[in-house]
């Protein structure tokens, strides 16, 4: 079904001698190009897989004006819309219009299946291991997953020992980064189990886009996304703390770190679309170890914290000491069962990346089943042998720092330039637990409208999983894009943009 | 022997402040050698105190003040039953190969592991490497006589210095100095042994000074509580070694909470809304139960600090900027 190499070449050859026939090369598509990776729209130069025939159709059909004009309203609606992205590591803290592109992409029905049972079966696993490991340590014991791995991780909270949560859920809300390989498989890349990012942004591609296309929406019979914050606010209060008696309804707040976050348009929209209130630390106090917000009424009990603050701001008394951010006191109200916090405190061990090379085995330790999503492989630089081996091949790898995320603290080895290869030898010999390496992935491409064009881009996938009083995904999520040529980081902190995701009814 | 302790920190606050929530570790532990028989805490202004045990067992109180205040005063008094042990005797203790099957046999029980890493005061520098190779700190002799060695060499190497260095001063300082107080001796030790794989972890507490004309005096202070460290030997168990006064075995020691560092233990930790000028003052008395009973003494250790200068938005920035 999938190009072989030797035919992509020889479309690459073609190209060259425009065969105006073919509808390939009419426009938008005269200059699309395919390589080894995967192409989520064509099955083979040309032709467009069954569920990608009708969009294929509509692009070819439409004049190239009228393209650039619906990209130029969906661009205004962001802008007007508000939302918009900050980054980092930019002297002036540039807040920038999340970059949206016009082109959805579309995954079949069973597709979807496969990755919903997939991603459920992880975030169960994940929820016992961190039950496990916070309480009795059974896999320890059992040497599945090595001690020194858990007790070395920076995101390891000691303080969590013999604490039970609401329900045993420690992650409530997960946003799982899935990758396409070469062979057509989706292959899980990371978990993010402490505060993930981007669900507003699948809310709002959805809105655009609607009304952007809005017949080929309708026609193509798309999973609806928009019930994602009720989801979300049901998965909130069906976290009620053991201390709730009686009240009505558990008052819910979301906890923003504040105006300078990258994610607080995200924020926002949330608390706007649940209803509920956005406080920041200072807006909150402890006192006997109830939490109370400050409003115009005077104080009010809070029961559930959606918490968008990252452990370590958390609590001042109980984590960083300076932390302006946090409710000092706030630990001590989570422990005596006052107060929830979703997700709860110490999930980033199980988002570690070297504990994701052990998620295989901890689904079979827990389940035992087989992970129905594979993961991608991955080198442990704490293993002398598995270290030599990626100190030599450093070229043609990706290193990742083991804490860090929003790609920071990465290595690509084949963009990479010798002087960086050199510095991440000798991080990683100075600092093994802190890095993993994998193989540099092909993730799958599909078209994206750039420069009045559509031109071939790497995507990922991240679908958000709700775990309240069951597992939840809505239909969809993240198609996040690199939207440099060529380039595999698709991170919006590093200029990624994305674009909407529509899942088939049938 | 059964002694009494009765410890009193004092906070003041000028301007007055809010919101001062705070947690203490004053309760002496019931476990081992030691049994506490009778334990009481006052705070005022008053608040209700609630109480919890940590990952360590240490009992921790913990209360807030949510009115304007100007001081805040914890005493804490508790009756502490301590069984002398004869010191530890070399021929018991076990070898090298010993302690690493001890290590290594346990299942189930982690605490050896936290006490063999690295922690945030008890860590490697090149000052402590370069000053482990001065001690010949290698696995030789026994594990009992090497750190028998070390504890002495510690005391030997370092003046004791009241206030020469912070309750937060990372061991290179004590290190270039060679000065330093009980916490920074512990620090050092648990730095050097730990690497050796030797479990190690850091006591808080007190201990019970004998009168100055006795032969030897102690060089800790008297009137302030007291920091040294628990080594696990194989055959015999954790095994108190005191660097600061060339101590072993702990008849005179008093365990109030352990941890990896000081960073898991302090006596008191606390967070309050408001710029002021703060004091903080401590005393401790520490007596044997058929002594009259213990009076305040005046405070041992006051340390004075400036406002907190405002936090420029800049700070408040980076701690915004996390993502996942």
């Amino acid at each position: 079904m999938q190009p072989s190499r030797t035919r992509t070449r020889g479309l690459l050859r073609r190209v060259t001698l425009p065969d105006s026939a073919h509808p390939l090369f009419r426009p938008p598509f005269r200059n699309y190009q395919f390589d080894s990776a995967y192409d989520e729209m064509f099955e083979a130069p040309g032709i467009p897989r069954p569920h990608y025939r009708a969009l294929f159709q509509t692009l070819l059909d439409l004049p190239s004006e009228e393209l650039r004009k619906s990209q130029q309203a969906a661009e205004l609606s962001f802008l007007h819309q508000g939302i918009t992205f900050t980054v980092y590591g930019n002297s002036e803290g540039t807040e920038r219009v999340f970059p949206n592109d016009l082109l959805p992409r579309i995954i079949p029905h069973a597709e979807w299946r496969k990755i919903e049972s997939g991603l459920t079966q992880r975030i169960a696993a994940l929820n016992l291991f961190l039950e496990d490991i916070y309480h009795n340590g059974r896999i320890l014991a059992d040497g599945i997953v090595p001690k020194e791995l858990v007790y070395t991780c920076r995101h390891f909270r000691r303080e969590m020992r013999g604490l039970n949560v609401p329900r045993g859920i420690y992650v409530s809300i997960c946003g799982t980064d899935l990758v396409r390989l070469p062979d057509g498989n989706f292959a899980v890349l990371e978990d993010n189990l402490r505060v993930p990012s981007g669900v507003s942004y699948m809310l709002a591609n959805r809105k655009v886009l609607k009304k952007v296309f809005p017949t080929l929406f309708r026609d193509y019979g798309v999973c609806p996304v928009d019930h994602y914050a009720q989801a979300l606010l049901a998965t909130l209060r069906a976290l009620t703390p053991p201390n709730f008696y009686g009240r009505h309804e558990p008052t819910v707040v979301l906890l923003t770190p504040g105006v300078f976050n990258s994610a607080y348009f995200e924020h926002t929209f949330l608390a706007q679309q649940m209803g509920i209130e956005l406080v920041e630390g200072r807006d909150l106090l402890v006192h006997d170890n109830v939490v109370y917000m400050r409003t115009t009424a005077g104080l009010r009990r809070v029961d559930v914290i959606y918490r968008r603050v990252d452990d370590d701001f958390l609590d001042p008394l109980c984590f960083q000491r300076d932390s302006s951010l946090g409710v000092p006191g706030l630990f001590n109200a989570y422990r005596t069962g006052n107060v929830s916090l979703a997700n709860a405190i110490g999930t980033g061990i199980a988002d570690d990346k070297a504990v994701y090379a052990y998620v295989p085995a901890i689904i079979r330790y827990y389940l035992g089943e087989d992970p129905i999503l594979a993961n991608v492989p991955t080198y442990l630089l704490t293993d002398r042998s598995q270290q030599n081996y990626v100190l030599d091949h450093l070229d043609e790898l990706v290193v990742k720092a083991v804490g860090e995320s929003g790609g920071y603290g990465m290595l690509i080895g084949p963009q990479s330039t010798a002087e960086q290869r050199e510095d991440f030898r000798r991080r990683i010999q100075a600092e093994p637990r802190n890095y993993i390496a994998q193989p540099t992935l092909s993730l799958s491409r599909a078209p994206c409208f750039l420069d009045g064009e559509a031109q071939a881009r790497h995507v990922d996938l991240r679908p958000y999983i709700l775990y309240g009083e069951n597992v939840t995904l809505v239909p969809g999520g993240l198609t996040r894009v690199a939207l440099r040529r060529g380039s595999l980081v698709v991170n919006s902190s590093q200029g990624g943009g994305s674009k909407d995701t529509w899942v088939l009814r049938a | 022997m059964i002694y009494s302790v009765l410890h009193t920190t004092t906070f003041t606050y000028q301007p007055a402040v809010r919101e001062s929530v705070m947690e203490v570790r004053l309760q002496p532990r019931s476990d081992g050698p030691q049994h506490c028989l009778t334990f009481e805490l006052d705070v005022t202004p008053a608040a209700n105190i609630m109480q919890y045990r940590d990952f360590m067992g240490n009992t921790v109180h913990h209360f807030d003040i949510a009115g304007k205040h100007s001081e805040v005063k914890v005493t804490a008094r508790s009756s502490v039953e301590v069984q002398s042990a004869p010191p530890p005797n070399s021929a018991d203790a076990g070898s090298w190969s010993d302690l690493d099957r001890a290590i290594s046999s346990v299942s189930g029980s982690d605490d050896y592991w936290e006490m063999l890493l690295p922690s945030q005061f008890a860590k490697s520098t090149s000052c402590l490497e370069a000053f482990a190779k001065d001690l010949r700190c290698e696995r030789r002799d026994t594990p009992l006589q090497l750190l028998t060695e070390l504890n002495q060499s510690i005391y030997e190497s370092f003046a004791y210095v009241p206030n020469s260095t912070n309750v937060d001063s990372p061991i290179d300082d004590a290190l270039h100095s060679r000065q330093g107080v009980c916490q920074d001796f512990a620090h050092i030790m648990i730095a050097l042994v730990r690497p050796l794989r030797i479990p190690c972890c850091y006591v808080s507490g007190y201990m019970f000074h004998r009168d100055a004309a006795e032969e030897k005096k102690d060089r800790s202070l008297e009137g302030a509580s007291h920091a040294w460290i628990e080594a696990l030997i194989p055959n015999l168990g954790w095994i108190a070694f005191d660097p600061t006064n060339n101590l072993i075995g702990a008849d005179r020691h008093i365990r109030v909470a352990l941890g990896r560092d000081y960073a898991d233990v302090p006596p008191t930790r606390g967070v309050h809304k408001g710029e002021a000028q703060s004091a903080l003052s401590v005393s401790v008395t520490v007596s044997p139960s058929d002594a009259p009973p213990p009076v305040q003494l005046p405070p041992t250790l006051v340390i004075q600090s400036r406002p907190t200068t405002a936090r420029t938005p800049r700070i408040d920035h980076e701690q915004q900027q996390q993502q996942q």
